[in-house]
Parts: C-alpha cells; sequence; structure tokens
C-alpha cells in the first residue's frame, strides 16, 4: 500500500548518491585529540575549524581516511588490539577490527584508490616481523596479509600507481608493554611492495645510522618519498632526521646544521609534503617544526611547544600541537588558525 | 559562598602570572646578567694574558655563570646555536678537539669577530676554551690567539642571551595570552614552558652529567664525564641544581615536596667528595653517585607531581609520549 509520500521517499533512496565526505562539512583532514578525559576524532577544515568529533574508547594514534565515503579508521596506540570504523556521519563505529592471532597493530593504514581494500601496517607480536594486512571494506574482512620488507613497520603510503612505501621502522617491541628490544641490532628499511604485495625496492640506512628509526613518510607528486626518522642511538650525536627516496635509487639524507639539527632532540614525529614539494618534519619534544625546500635543505625553524601533527595545505602545511591550537605554516612562519581544541595527539591525516 | 569563591579564583590567576613575572625577574634576568658580566671579565682577562693559570680563576666564573642559565634552553639560547656555542657537549666524536687543530693550523683570519662566529659550534665556548686551558696532549701551533677570540666570542655570545631576554623573550613570556602574542597564547602556556625547563634540566643532569659516566655497571663510562680536565663534571651537577631550586621556588612557593627533593639532591652532591666523578668505575664509589642520580630523578618525579599540577600545566602531551 504505497502512499505517495513513501513512494517518494524510496525514489529518492534510490537516487541518493552513497554519502561522501562533503555531507560532512568535507574536512581537510583527520586528528585524534584529548579534550578533559575525553579521546576525540575531529574533521577540521583548512581554515582550523571542527566539523565534526567523534567520542573514541581510549587514545588513538593515526587514522586512515576512505578516499569517498566518510568513514575513517582510527588505529589505537601500539600495540595495537583493535582499530575502529568510524562512520563520520553520525559517529557510529561500523566495524571494529582486530588483528588476526598473534598479530598487532602497528599504528597506521590506508585505503586503496577505489576505496575497496584497506591496508594496515602490523607486526606479529612476538618478534615483531612486519606485515601488512589486507581487509576489503565491503565488511572490512581480513583477506589476507604481506611481509612488510622489515621488522616493526610503521607509517605506510600508497602511491598513484596502487603500490606502497612501508617505513620499516627496525624496532622489536615487547607485546605487551612497547618496551624495546633490539635497539643493538636494529636496522630499519623503506620498502616499496609492488600492487601484489611483491617487494619491488628495499633501501636501508648506513651501518652507522642504523639507530635511526625510519617512522613516518609523506609522498611528492613526482613519486618521491620523505621520510622521518627518530634517532634511537647516543642523545649527543647530530644525525639527520629527513631523508628523501626515489625507488630504485639509495636513499639521500638531509642533514641541516649541527645547531639546526640539534633542536630536533634527534625525534621527528610527523612529516608533510606540500603541493610545491617543500617539507615539514615536527618535534614536539624539542617544540619545532622544521621547513625544508623539495631537496631538502633546511629553510626555517619554527618554535612552538609541542607541536606535532602535520598535513599538507596547498604551498604549506596545517600543523597542530598537544596544547589545543592549530597553526598553518611554511617557510615564513607559523599563522594561528584556531585555538582551545582537544590537545591534538601526533598525526593531522590529510584527505585526498 | 558564591562570591568567596569567585575572589579565590582571581587571586589564583593573578599569582598565576606574578610566578611567570617572577622567574624572568628574580631568576633568569640576574642569572643572564651574571653570565654575560662573568664572560666579558673572562674575555677582558683573555686580552691582558693568556697564560692558563692566570685565566683559569676567570675561566670558572663564567662557567659557574654558565651554570646558573644552562637549564634554560628556550628563547635567544636556541637561536643561531648559540647553546651549542656556549657548550658543546657531550662531544663523543671529538668534533670540538679537531676543528680547533684545524683553526690553530688553518688561514689566521679566522680567528677574527665576524669569521670565527661563523666556525663550527663544536670549536668554540666553554667547552673550546676548556680544552685549551687545560691542554690534555700538546697543540700544534701557540693557542693564545685562538683563546683570545673564543672568550671574545663567548662574552659576546653571552650577551646576545642576556639582551635576548631582557628585550625580547622576556617580554614575550609576559605578555603571554594578550593580543598579538602568538607564541603564548594563554598564560598557562608560559607557565608550562618554564615547568618544560625545571623537568627536562633535572633530566639533563641524571642522563647526560650523571648518566654518562655511569655507563652500565658492566660498562662504566667515567673518561665520558662533562668538564673533566678543569676539575668540574660534580661542581657542574651542584650549581646546576642551585639554580633549577631557585627557578622552582620562584615559580612556586608552595612546591615544598619538590624544593626538599632538590635541597636533598643538592647536599648529596655537596657531599660527594668525586669532582669528576672517577668513582663511577668503582663500585663503591658508582653507588654513590648512583645515589645522586636517584635523588635527582626523585626531584624531578616530584615536580611532575606536585609543582605541575600546582600550576596547572604538565609537560607536552606529545613530548613525553612518542610513536
Amino acid at each position: 500500500m504505497a502512499t505517495r509520500r513513501s513512494f517518494l521517499a524510496g525514489l529518492a533512496a534510490l537516487t541518493l548518491p552513497m554519502p561522501s565526505w562533503a555531507d560532512v562539512g568535507a574536512p581537510a583532514c583527520l586528528a585524534a585529540g584529548k579534550q578533559g578525559e575525553r579521546f576525540v576524532l575531529h574533521g577540521l577544515s583548512a581554515a582550523g575549524q571542527s566539523l565534526f568529533a567523534i567520542d573514541l574508547p581510549g587514545r588513538g594514534h593515526a587514522a586512515a581516511a576512505h578516499p569517498q565515503r566518510p568513514l575513517a579508521v582510527a588505529f589505537a596506540r601500539r600495540p595495537g588490539t583493535f582499530a575502529l570504523v568510524l562512520d563520520c556521519l553520525d559517529g557510529s563505529v561500523r566495524h571494529r577490527l582486530s588483528p588476526s592471532e598473534g598479530r598487532q597493530f602497528n599504528g597506521h593504514g590506508v585505503f586503496s584508490a577505489d576505496g575497496r581494500t584497506l591496508f594496515t601496517s602490523e607486526v606479529v607480536a612476538e618478534g615483531s616481523a612486519g606485515r601488512i594486512g589486507i581487509w576489503d571494506t565491503d565488511g572490512f574482512r581480513r583477506i589476507g596479509e604481506w611481509a612488510s620488507g622489515g621488522i616493526g613497520p610503521h607509517d605506510l603510503k600508497r602511491r598513484d600507481d596502487g603500490s606502497l612505501i612501508v617505513a620499516n621502522g627496525g624496532i622489536a617491541t615487547d607485546p605487551t608493554d612497547r618496551s624495546k628490544l633490539n635497539i643493538d641490532s636494529m636496522r630499519p628499511n623503506l620498502t616499496h611492495l609492488t600492487a601484489d604485495g611483491h617487494i619491488a625496492q628495499l633501501a636501508e640506512l648506513p651501518p652507522e645510522l642504523s639507530r635511526n628509526s625510519i617512522r613516518h613518510l609523506a609522498l611528492g607528486r613526482d613519486g618521491r618519498v620523505a621520510f622521518a626518522m627518530q634517532w634511537e642511538g647516543d642523545p649527543a650525536e647530530v644525525v639527520p632526521l629527513l631523508g628523501l627516496w626515489q625507488p630504485g635509487q639509495a636513499p639521500v639524507l638531509c642533514p641541516p646544521r649541527p645547531a639546526e639539527a640539534m633542536r630536533m632532540r634527534g625525534y621527528a614525529g610527523s612529516i608533510a609534503m606540500a603541493a610545491n614539494g617543500l617539507i615539514a618534519i615536527t618535534s614536539p619534544r624539542g617544540g619545532v617544526v622544521m621547513i625544508h625546500d623539495a631537496d631538502g635543505a633546511h629553510l626555517a625553524t619554527h618554535a612552538r611547544a609541542d607541536i606535532c601533527g602535520a598535513a599538507p595545505d596547498g604551498d604549506g602545511f596545517l600543523l597542530t600541537d598537544g596544547s589545543g591550537v592549530m597553526w598553518s605554516g611554511d617557510q615564513t612562519g607559523l599563522r594561528l588558525l584556531s585555538k582551545d581544541g582537544p590537545a591534538w595527539d601526533n598525526h593531522l591525516v590529510a584527505l585526498a | 559562598m558564591f562570591r568567596p569563591l569567585f575572589l579565590i579564583a582571581s587571586l589564583a590567576a593573578s599569582a598565576a602570572m606574578a610566578d611567570v613575572a617572577e622567574v624572568v625577574g628574580d631568576h633568569i634576568l640576574p642569572r643572564h646578567q651574571a653570565f654575560a658580566q662573568a664572560a666579558e671579565d673572562l674575555a677582558d682577562a683573555a686580552e691582558e694574558s693568556c697564560d692558563p693559570r692566570e685565566l683559569a680563576p676567570a675561566f670558572q666564573s663564567a662557567y659557574d655563570g654558565w651554570m646558573g642559565i644552562q637549564h634554560i634552553r628556550v628563547g635567544p639560547v636556541e637561536e643561531e646555536g648559540r647553546g651549542l656555542a656556549i657548550s658543546f657537549w657531550p662531544d663523543p666524536k671529538a668534533m670540538g678537539e679537531r676543528a680547533q687543530r684545524d683553526l690553530l693550523q688553518g688561514d689566521a683570519s679566522r680567528l677574527q669577530p665576524d669569521s670565527f662566529a661563523q666556525q663550527s659550534v663544536a670549536a668554540r665556548g666553554l667547552t673550546g676554551l676548556e680544552r685549551l686551558l687545560y691542554p690534555t696532549q700538546p697543540w700544534p701551533s701557540d693557542t693564545c690567539p685562538l683563546i683570545r677570540a673564543t672568550a671574545s666570542d663567548l662574552a659576546r655570545l653571552a650577551d646576545e642571551l642576556r639582551n635576548g631576554w631582557a628585550d625580547g623573550f622576556g617580554p614575550l613570556l609576559l605578555s603571554a595570552g594578550e593580543t598579538g602574542n602568538t607564541r603564548f597564547l594563554s598564560q598557562a602556556e608560559a607557565r608550562q614552558l618554564l615547568f618544560t625547563q625545571v623537568v627536562t634540566g633535572l633530566e639533563y643532569i641524571k642522563d647526560q652529567r650523571l648518566g654518562r659516566p655511569l655507563g652500565s655497571f658492566d660498562r662504566p663510562r667515567p673518561e665520558r664525564a662533562e668538564a673533566i680536565a678543569s676539575g668540574r663534571s660534580l661542581r657542574n651537577v651542584a650549581l646546576s641544581l642551585q639554580a633549577i631550586r631557585e627557578m622552582v621556588a620562584a615559580l612556586s612557593g608552595d612546591a615544598t615536596r619538590t624544593l626538599a627533593e632538590l635541597d636533598r639532591a643538592i647536599e648529596l652532591a655537596e657531599a660527594l667528595a668525586d669532582p669528576v666523578l672517577a668513582g663511577t668505575a668503582t663500585p663503591q664509589g658508582r653507588l654513590k653517585v648512583e645515589i645522586l642520580q636517584q635523588a635527582v630523578d626523585a626531584a624531578r618525579q616530584e615536580a611532575l607531581a606536585e609543582l605541575g599540577p600546582a600550576l596547572g600545566v604538565t609537560t607536552g602531551f606529545n613530548a613525553m609520549d612518542g610513536d
């Protein structure tokens, strides 16, 4: 007994497109944070406005954004026993992902360009051998896994051809408490995995930098990989924390002058590459963001306590800090976008 | 009921601002003034004589002055590499000594002030002067010109720190939360910055000044202590603890447990008869240094537990827990 009204409603539903990011205000990026005692995931505009906020059950690390639909996967901090697929339209938890038996999520994930597959960085709990978990996003079923090419993979990024770049940080951690087990023998690497999961290229650092954990990645339009490192060796040593890699070639390290380099305190927390090739790395420990040109030459250092999140925004960057402030920045300085937000966590995840 | 509560709240707010003003006015500025004066005296003394025995007292005073501010690692000291140019330690690869050998053998025009200010941070400052005034091995040529250039450069750096605080970073900190101040968006951020200097200053003493010579039980590393040649390893610990204590007292008169832990650490440091921490090589001597190290850590933990909440701040959300 269809009434005219229900008929029209049914018709509207049929023609209604799938919800998209535009339906939640077209956020520029996603960021996790802590507001009072609550953990939250926000969608943020490039002007620094919060477009939506979703409660999380615990402190998040990074998120992965579906390329079209307003879905975010929030990863728990390491050792990650779960990830949540969040519907950003209504804040509901659509799926709760658990890694396979004996596996742990390791902080990051990325969707395929068509959104049909989710890739997650994972470790075998015992020994921290790296895996890339593969999930069918129709129901978020786990459909397989690949070797990541190293120990302790952390960040991973997708290239336009569907292949993956993985930062194998090299650190084996205790499966229960994150304590580091192999600092003396760690060997981080960058791995380029083909779209069907074969290791196409693998690049290591020179032996004297084997304690420089490669943890975070940014990709340029030209396919170049910028990578950020965290030094596990003697803090008195001045080591580069930024490198560039063109798969197939040797990585190029980008050391700033020692006086500048020391301001990072051996720790790069996030990395982003702007449309014009500028590269930002942040150090919450040193309270600085460093801006580099496309070749990795240091241009400027800006001070701001606990700054960490970084995402590209045109020819500059969006940046967040632990005091709830969002900034825009480039080589000329930092500009305030918004304040009084949550204590923003490590990463800002740009939507493609 | 409502009214008194409101009054208490507003009093607390003004007291908090007074704390930042007290730290800047009673601790940071006078300590920077003292260091700048001592560094200037050292440069003057070096013009008079290059004899290490005659210069030693002025060198020791300047180093004492640096220990009064070394825990403050923000502001002018982090710009242009000034902090490293004043003290490049630890230097596990002996970069400083190599750079100095090069300066002693090469083009003397590099010792001119403008040019010298561009030389490697590792070659300059107190750590550079220490190697020249307390040599552990012969230098390839007369060190007098390099001593004078280094002392004069150090005086310039100390002067820049003093002026940078008095005219730039101090006013910036004191105007926290005011319109136009984009570095410190609230008074809490100014308090947090000062609080962070206390915590990281104590961490530095524990992990670097004491932790490096301690090494591990199986492999103690007494040769890695700071300022061995000038006999200052332990003195640096004691002076830095005293300076941090002064800063804590200015930050909050109520942090009694933190002050008590600091007093205990200072007492232990002053009672330890091991000026260059050579005892770290023996089980007995090592134990005493470890007890001091534990006391420093207890002060750090008390600062986190008591002082931070009293100021309404923590160390950074991301800084203390990376990934």
